[in-house]
C-alpha cells in the first residue's frame, strides 16, 4: 500500500531552497489528514548537514542520497535516485517545486512510475480524501482543477511563493534514512555550469516586471527600478517611449510592437498608457501604475496606482518590499 | 540525420478563454497557431539537417485542424508530416507521451526535439516522457545546440543560470526561445509544401487501444480567475502609499 | 519535381490571391522611386519593384518583417504607376500567400488572435467597446436612425482616441443628424486584417458585420477612420453589403454646405493638415478636410510639402502600427520636423492611426511641448 507524503527538498549551494519550506507545510498537512507521515528526499553532495532543518519545518523522515554523482543537477541521476526510491517506499505523493529542475525530474520520475503528474500548481487541497491540485493553464486566463485518481504516486509540481511556509519548530527532529542508491548510468554530461550574476529573468517569462516609461527622464534613473526588480526577483522592461529615447534597447520593449507579456505582477513607473503598451501589457493578472499624472490613461487597466513622484515611491517601495520580503 | 519533431497546436496567445455549457473550454472563437516554443523546435530541426543533411518529421497528435500546423512546419523546410488522431478529447500528458513516442518509436530517428512547454496548458512533460519511454536521454531547455554525428551539445537554462550539457545521440532536445529566431514559411516552401507527405493515422495503425493510454490526471473542473476589481488609488504620503501598497499586493492581491 | 515549376507555381499562387497584376509590371521602377522607404534618412531593404520581380518569377527569399511586410499600403506609388497597377492589392495577395501557412509576423499574429476572440485588435475587452462613451450620451441604432455612426476599434478603446469618437458625437448632434451606434455586438471592420493577408478571417470579419448592419436595418454609414471608411465602402460590397459610406469630414462638409453645421467661435494658430492615405489618396477625398478646418474663423491653415495625391504617409497603414519601425526609418518623424520647421503649432489629420503614429513622433522628438497632433474633429468642436 502507498503510504508516506513525499517532498523533494531542493536545494542549491548547499542551502534548502524557501519553496521546499512551502512544499512541506503544505505536505504536513496533507500527511495529517491521511494519516501518513511526511518525508522529505534530500539530494546532492555534502547536503547531509541540512536535514535537520527539514525536520524543524515538518518533516517526519529525511532520505537523505549523499554522493559525488549528485553533486550537480543532472536529469539521469537524480531520477534513477528519486525513481528508485520511489519504488522502493511507493509513497502517496510526490511534491516537487515548479523549478527548472524540479520540472525536469517530475516528468522523468513520473513516466517511469507510470503515474500522473500536475505542473506548476498553485494550490493544493484535500477534497473527498484525494489530493486536489488546482493549476493556472492558458497563461492564467484561466484555472483548472485537477487529480490523480489510481496511479501513485500523485506527483505534481508547485509554483514557489504561493503557498505559505509555517514557521519552523525549533528542535523538532526528523529521522534521517541515508540512501545508499547509486545514481547509476548518467548520460547527460556536463560541460560548463554558468552562473548568472544578474539572475534577472528574460521579459516573456517574468513573473514579476518592473518596466520604466517617459516619466524615467534619462537612463541612469532605471537603476532604481533595477533595485526594485532584484528585490523581487523581476525583469526590467520599459515602453517605447524609453526605448525610443534610447534609454534601453529594442529587447526591453513591452508593447504590441515589443514583447507582449502576462506576468502576474506588472509595475508602470512614469508610463503614460499608449495603446499599444496597453495592449501588451493588459493581461497581467495584477497592474501597478505609478505616475504623477492622475489623468494617465495607464490607471485604466491599474488595479492599485499611486499618483505621485516615482523618483520618491519607488525606492520607499523597494524598501518596503525588502522587509516583506525578508 | 534523421531528425523528428514533437509538435503541437494552441490556441494563440491573445484567445479570450472562455467555458462552454458543459463547463470545458471554449474552442470557439479563436485562432489555431503551431506552438511558439515548438516553431523554435521545428527551426532547430531545419539547422540541423541543414548542417548535417537529413530528414525533418513532424509529428502532432490531434485532429484535422493540426494539419494548418503541420503545413506551416512543411512550409518551413520540414520534409513529412505524421497526425495521429487519439479518437478522444480524455487526454493527458501521459496519454501524448505515450502516443507520441510509440509513433516516434516506429521511425528511425537520431534526434527529437520539442518545445520545452506548451502555451496552453504549460505541463512541460510531454517530450520528457517521451524520452524516458523511448530510453533516450533528454536535455530540457535548450537554447542552442550543436548537434554532430552522434553527439549534441546543448546550452540550457538551469536554476541560476544556464549550463552545456553534451549527450549521445539518440536524444529528446526541448527547445526555448533565446538562440535563434523561427524562420518564415518561403513562397518555394508553400508550393512544396503541398506536395510533401502528410500522414493521417489512428490508435490501432501504432498498435495501441484506448486502455493503453488512459489518462492518470483528471481534469475535476474547470473555472476562471475572478474578475478584475476596479483599480483602486493607494492614497496618502509617499511613505505610507508605498507601505500600503506592499502590503495590499502581499494581503489582497497575494502575488509578492 | 522541377525547380522550375515550382517557380510557376509561386506566380500562379500571387496571382490566384488577388494578385494578377504583377504580370502587367514592366519593372520601370517609378513606384520604388516614389516609396518613402527610399527616401527615409536610414535606408531600408525593401524595394517594391525586386519584390514584384521576385513574384513574377516565382523567386523567394523576401518573406520577412521587413520586407514582405513593409509596406504601408498608402498607395503613393500606385497613383504613378504608368500601368496603373493597383500595387496594394498585390501585396495584399503576396502576403496571403505566405499568411495562409502560418507565416505572419509574430506582433500581427497576436493582432489577428486579438480580432478574433475580442473582436478588435488591441487585447482589449469586448464588452469595453463602449466605454468611450463616457461623458455623452451616445444614442442606439435603431432602424428609424438615418446614420450608423461607427467607431474604429482604435477610437473605441485608445484613451487617446476616445476623444476622437465623442468629438464626431458632440459635431453630429451639433447638426442634428440622426444617428445611432450599434456597440459591443461590433466587430473590427476587418481593414488591416486583409493587409495582413489573412483573407479567411476578413472574410469572416465582413460577412459578420454585413449580416449585423442587415439585421439593424443599417443602410448608412458614418465612419470615424478613413481606414473603415475604405473597407465599408470598396471591400465589403464584394461580400453583398451594399452601403452608402461617409467619413465623418465628408458628411459635416455637406452639412456645413447646407448650413446645419456652424463653425463660429475662433481657433487660432497655424495648423498643419497631414493627410490620411486611406481618406486622400486612396478615396480622393481632398476637399472636405480643407473645406472644413477654413472654415474656423481665425484658423491659419498650412500645407505640407507633399500632400494630396503626394502627401507622405505616417507609416500606420498595412497593419505597420502594430510593427516596429527603426529610428530613421519612421514617415511620422519626417512629418513632425516638417511640421516643426514650418512652425505649426497643430498638426491636423483625421485618422486614429495617423494620430498614435504623429503623437509618438511627436514624443520621441521631443516636440510635445510646441506641438499637439488633434483630429480634425477635435478642431472643430472646439469651433462650435
Ligand atoms: S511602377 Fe508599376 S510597372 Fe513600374 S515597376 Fe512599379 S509596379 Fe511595375
Ligand atoms: S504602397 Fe506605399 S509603402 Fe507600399 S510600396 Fe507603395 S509607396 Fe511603398
Ligand atoms: S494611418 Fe493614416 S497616413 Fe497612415 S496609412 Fe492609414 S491613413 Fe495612411
Amino acid at each position: 500500500m502507498a503510504k508516506g507524503i513525499w517532498v523533494f527538498a531542493e536545494q542549491r549551494d548547499e542551502e534548502i531552497k524557501k519553496v521546499t519550506y512551502e512544499l512541506l507545510s503544505a505536505g504536513r498537512k496533507a500527511a495529517d489528514a491521511l494519516g501518513e507521515e511526511l518525508c522529505a528526499v534530500l539530494m546532492g553532495r555534502g547536503v547531509g548537514s541540512l536535514a535537520g532543518k527539514l525536520g524543524e519545518y515538518g518533516a517526519d523522515k529525511v532520505y537523505v542520497a549523499d554522493v559525488d554523482a549528485l553533486e550537480n543537477y543532472t536529469t539521469d541521476a537524480y531520477t534513477n535516485v528519486l525513481a528508485d526510491l520511489a519504488k522502493e517506499h511507493q509513497p502517496t505523493a510526490i511534491l516537487l517545486a515548479c523549478s527548472v529542475a524540479g520540472r525536469d525530474l517530475a516528468a522523468q520520475v513520473a513516466q517511469r512510475l507510470g503515474t500522473g503528474l500536475m505542473t506548476d500548481c498553485t494550490d493544493i487541497a484535500m477534497e473527498d480524501g484525494q489530493l486536489v491540485f488546482t493549476r493556472p493553464i492558458y497563461a492564467g486566463k484561466a484555472f483548472v482543477k485537477a487529480a490523480c485518481p489510481q496511479a501513485r504516486p500523485v506527483m505534481a509540481t508547485i509554483r514557489p511563493n504561493v503557498l505559505a511556509a509555517d514557521a519552523p519548530q525549533a528542535g523538532r527532529a526528523a529521522e534521517t534514512v541515508t540512501v545508499s542508491a547509486g545514481a547509476g548510468d548518467i548520460r547527460q554530461v556536463i560541460k560548463e555550469i554558468i552562473k548568472q550574476i544578474s539572475t534577472r529573468p528574460e521579459l516573456t517569462e517574468a513573473d514579476i516586471i518592473v518596466s520604466g516609461g517617459r516619466g524615467m527622464k534619462g537612463p541612469e534613473n532605471f537603476a532604481i527600478l533595477e533595485e526594485l526588480a532584484d528585490v523581487l526577483g523581476a525583469a526590467v522592461g520599459a515602453s517605447r517611449a524609453a526605448v525610443d529615447a534610447g534609454w534601453l534597447s529594442h529587447s526591453f520593449q513591452v508593447g504590441q510592437t515589443g514583447k507582449t507579456v502576462s506576468p502576474v505582477l506588472y509595475i508602470a513607473c512614469g508610463i503614460s498608457g499608449a495603446i499599444q503598451h496597453l495592449a501588451g501589457m493588459s493581461s497581467s493578472k495584477c497592474i501597478v501604475a505609478i505616475n504623477k499624472d492622475p489623468e494617465a490613461n495607464i490607471f485604466k487597466v491599474a488595479d492599485y496606482g499611486i499618483v505621485g513622484d516615482l523618483f520618491e515611491i519607488v525606492p520607499l517601495l523597494k524598501e518596503e518590499m525588502k522587509k516583506l520580503l525578508a | 540525420m534523421k531528425i523528428v519533431v514533437l509538435m503541437k497546436q494552441v490556441f494563440d496567445t491573445e484567445a479570450k478563454i472562455t467555458l462552454d455549457g458543459s463547463g470545458k473550454i471554449n474552442k470557439q472563437g479563436v485562432s489555431l497557431v503551431m506552438n511558439p516554443y515548438d516553431e523554435y523546435a521545428v527551426e532547430l530541426g531545419l539547422r540541423i539537417k541543414e548542417k548535417l543533411k537529413g530528414e525533418v518529421t513532424v509529428v502532432s497528435l490531434g485532429g484535422d485542424e493540426v494539419q494548418s500546423a503541420l503545413r506551416q512546419a512543411l512550409a518551413m523546410g520540414a520534409d513529412k508530416a505524421v497526425l495521429v488522431d487519439p479518437g478522444t478529447e480524455e487526454i493527458d500528458e501521459f496519454t501524448t507521451a505515450t502516443i507520441l513516442a510509440k509513433a516516434v518509436g516506429g521511425m528511425e530517428y537520431d534526434i527529437i526535439l520539442g518545445g520545452f512547454k506548451a502555451i496552453d496548458d504549460g505541463s512541460v512533460q510531454v517530450c520528457g516522457r517521451v524520452a524516458e519511454i523511448l530510453g533516450v536521454p533528454v536535455v530540457n531547455v535548450v537554447t542552442q545546440a550543436e548537434v554532430e554525428e552522434g553527439k549534441a551539445v546543448a546550452t540550457c537554462d538551469i536554476d541560476g543560470g544556464s549550463a552545456v550539457i553534451e549527450v549521445s545521440l539518440p536524444a529528446v532536445l526541448t527547445a526555448q526561445k533565446g538562440g535563434i529566431e523561427p524562420r518564415y514559411p518561403s513562397m518555394k516552401g508553400i508550393m512544396q509544401a503541398k506536395k510533401k507527405p502528410m500522414q493521417k493515422i489512428g490508435l490501432a495503425e501504432i498498435g495501441l487501444d484506448a486502455a493503453q493510454v488512459a489518462p492518470k490526471v483528471k481534469a475535476l473542473n474547470f473555472f476562471m480567475p475572478a474578475a478584475r476589481a476596479a483599480g483602486k488609488t493607494v492614497p496618502g504620503e509617499p511613505a505610507e502609499a508605498a507601505r500600503e501598497l506592499a502590503r495590499l499586493l502581499r494581503e489582497e492581491a497575494k502575488v509578492i | 519535381m522541377s525547380e522550375l515549376m515550382v517557380f510557376d507555381e509561386v506566380r500562379e499562387a500571387i496571382v490566384m490571391s488577388g494578385g494578377e497584376e504583377i504580370q502587367k509590371c514592366m519593372q520601370c521602377g517609378v513606384c520604388a522611386g516614389s516609396c518613402p522607404w527610399g527616401r527615409m534618412e536610414e535606408k531600408s531593404e525593401f524595394n517594391i519593384r525586386a519584390m514584384f520581380h521576385m513574384g513574377r518569377l516565382g523567386y523567394d527569399g523576401y518573406e520577412s518583417d521587413d520586407y514582405l511586410f513593409a509596406c504601408t499600403t498608402c498607395n503613393q506609388c500606385a497613383v504613378r504607376c504608368p500601368r496603373g497597377i493597383k500595387i496594394p492589392d498585390v501585396v495584399r495577395a503576396m502576403r496571403s500567400v505566405i499568411a495562409e501557412t502560418g507565416g505572419i509576423p509574430k506582433n500581427l499574429k497576436a493582432v489577428l488572435g486579438s480580432i478574433n476572440s475580442q473582436g478588435n485588435p488591441w487585447s482589449q475587452e469586448r464588452g469595453e467597446r463602449t466605454a468611450w462613451m463616457k461623458g455623452v450620451e451616445v444614442p442606439e441604432y435603431t432602424p428609424d436612425k438615418e446614420y450608423l455612426l461607427f467607431v474604429c476599434c482604435t477610437s473605441a478603446y485608445d484613451g487617446r482616441s476616445q476623444k476622437v469618437a465623442r468629438s464626431v458625437v458632440e459635431l453630429l448632434q451639433a447638426a442634428g443628424v440622426s444617428f445611432g451606434i450599434i456597440g459591443v455586438e461590433e466587430q473590427c471592420c476587418g481593414e488591416s486584417v486583409r493587409k495582413i493577408g489573412a483573407e479567411e478571417d476578413f472574410t469572416r470579419l465582413a460577412e459578420y458585420n454585413i449580416g449585423l448592419y442587415n439585421k439593424k436595418g443599417v443602410k448608412k454609414i458614418i465612419t470615424t477612420s478613413p481606414h473603415c471608411y475604405y473597407t465599408f465602402k470598396n471591400e465589403y460590397p464584394e461580400f453583398g453589403g451594399e452601403f452608402e459610406v461617409y467619413h465623418y469630414t465628408q458628411l459635416l462638409d455637406e452639412l456645413m454646405a447646407h448650413g446645419k453645421l456652424k463653425l463660429s467661435k475662433p481657433v487660432g494658430g497655424k495648423v498643419i493638415y497631414h493627410e490620411p492615405c486611406y481618406l486622400g489618396r486612396h478615396s480622393k477625398a481632398f476637399d472636405a478636410p480643407r473645406n472644413l478646418m477654413s472654415s474656423v474663423p481665425e484658423l491659419q491653415l498650412v500645407e505640407f510639402e507633399g500632400n494630396k495625391d503626394n502627401s507622405l504617409c505616417c507609416s500606420g497603414g498595412g497593419a505597420r502600427i502594430w510593427m516596429e519601425t527603426r529610428a530613421g526609418q519612421r514617415f511620422s518623424d519626417v512629418k513632425i520636423k516638417e511640421a516643426a520647421e514650418k512652425e505649426a503649432q497643430v498638426v491636423a489629420t483625421a485618422c486614429p492611426y495617423c494620430i498614435v503614429m504623429l503623437e509618438d513622433s511627436l514624443k520621441n522628438l521631443n516636440k510635445d511641448d510646441v506641438m499637439t497632433v488633434k483630429d480634425i474633429s477635435e478642431i472643430l468642436r472646439e469651433s462650435l
